[in-house]
């Protein structure tokens, strides 16, 4: 067993017995990593409170040899995002990255620029005038680019062929990206995508601040879809965006 | 132990479902349970089919109890005013060995976790708010877990509440009485710091 030490967000805590729970840990160094933290429920225990969801703590885990849990070592909380807990909308903002993350990413799979994505939308989400829908699709711009899957907006997602700019195309959310006037046809989920939202797509994973009103819902829908097909089913909070704007 | 026999099989499947029992500990309870006196399995298993059969929700709170309303809602010498909200039948009974409150109570039936697929509508908010609007509450003291489902629990309360005229309160949180102030994290620190109240 070798000792690791890990910056981590914590994406997912079950209750294991009286004295225990797993957690899931979504760490910069090795991607997500599902630890046992014996005596994680003893009230006076910084290591509790270190594990209370989407926490950032700093850790060190021993990790185990065949297939079994890794075992917490040590934790110290290191931040937290006050806005998670006075702010509803903000509150699912964070259940919906810790659903994407634990649920789309792999154990030992790391992604350190993810992960920072994942802090620093969380910290942006504090700001109570944050263009959130916009914040949100800009995280998932970049965990679609991170597990490989970044739309395809310039050629066609089936065949390669260049599909022409600057005008509105069909889109496939699960082939991933443009259609060519070859293969849409034979796209069963193909939809449009306006020439607005196409360009407004293209921009938002490096400058995600707003997102137009003209094409919000557009693009709402598309990346709900991409994500969706990814992960094989509708992330559960989904539902509970859609309510919140 | 005599796995060939389906019977013990199954009580050992049902054991393991049990919170904290593995297989292990499973098989010890069985062994136990078929061993020595029998009695013990036969009383045992009558106790549990009273509770299924006997307990339930109490109309007005939630609590578990045998009749309609719970002992303590049917207790004339509680502040029916004052509503601890609560998330299972378990807190209840910490708050009343804790013995100082006076009020009476509303359990959720849990926390809201939309992860683990505990949205709004698994838990009795919309009672609470009917209880609320139908008058005689004062102050309803959110009292679910400080970890964050417990404080996103008591927020989605007080935003459904917030067309009520009721005072909404929240659980202090900081140093417990006779704790040494090196003995306690920096986060009971940061919170007891945060919860201050004028001495
Ligand atoms: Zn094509
Ligand atoms: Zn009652």
């Amino acid at each position: 067993m070798a000792a690791e030490r890990a910056t981590a967000l914590v994406i997912r805590g079950t209750d294991w017995s009286e004295t225990s729970r797993i957690t899931t840990l979504w760490t910069r160094e090795f991607g997500k990593v599902r630890a046992l933290a014996k005596g994680g429920r003893r009230l006076q225990s910084s290591f509790e409170v270190a594990f209370d969801l989407l926490t950032v703590c700093e850790v060190m885990f021993l990790r185990k040899a065949h297939g079994g849990l890794d075992l917490l070592t040590e934790a110290t909380v290191r931040e937290r995002f006050p806005q998670l807990r006075t702010d509803l909308r903000v509150l699912y903002c964070g259940y919906y990255f810790a659903e994407l993350l634990a649920d789309g990413t792999f154990d030992y799979d790391p992604h350190p620029q993810l992960f920072d994505a994942t802090l620093e939308t969380l910290r942006k989400l504090g700001n109570p005038t944050i263009d959130r829908p916009a914040a949100v699709s800009a995280f998932e711009l970049v965990w679609l680019r991170e597990l490989g899957y970044s739309p395809r907006l310039e050629e066609c997602a089936v065949c390669g062929t260049p599909v022409e700019a600057g005008v509105r195309v069909p889109f496939s959310p699960s082939a991933g990206g443009a259609l060519c006037p070859k293969c849409a046809p034979s796209t069963a989920d193909r939809r449009w995508l306006s020439a607005d939202g196409r360009a407004t797509l293209g921009r938002l994973a490096t400058d995600g601040d707003t997102l137009p009103a003209g094409v919000r819902t557009e693009l709402r829908q598309l990346l709900s879809q991409m994500v969706s097909s990814i992960l094989g089913r509708r992330p559960k909070m989904l539902a509970y965006l859609d309510g919140v704007g | 132990m005599t796995e060939a026999v389906p019977a013990i099989q199954t009580l050992l499947e049902e054991l393991t479902k049990l919170p904290g029992i593995g297989p292990k500990s499973a098989e010890r309870i069985a062994h136990f349970l078929l061993a020595g006196d029998r009695k013990v399995a036969v009383t045992l298993s009558e106790a549990l089919r009273a509770v299924v059969e006997r307990i339930r929700p109490c109309r007005e709170c939630f609590n578990l109890t045998e009749g309609d309303l719970c002992p303590i809602c049917s207790d004339r010498r509680r502040d029916g005013g004052i509503v601890c909200v609560v998330e299972t039948p378990r807190d209840v009974g910490l708050f009343e060995r804790a013995g100082t409150f006076k009020g009476v109570y509303h359990v959720l039936g849990g926390r809201l976790a939309p992860l683990e697929n505990v949205g709004p509508d698994k838990l009795t908010l919309t009672q609470l708010v009917q209880r609320v609007r139908r008058g005689g509450v004062r102050e309803v003291i959110l009292a679910t877990s400080p970890t964050l489902e417990g404080d996103g629990t008591a927020l989605l309360t007080s935003n459904l509440l917030a067309g009520t005229n009721v005072s909404i309160t929240r659980l202090a949180r900081g140093v417990p009485s006779g704790a040494s102030l090196e003995l306690v994290n920096s986060q009971i620190l940061a919170d007891a710091l945060d919860g201050r109240k004028a001495f």
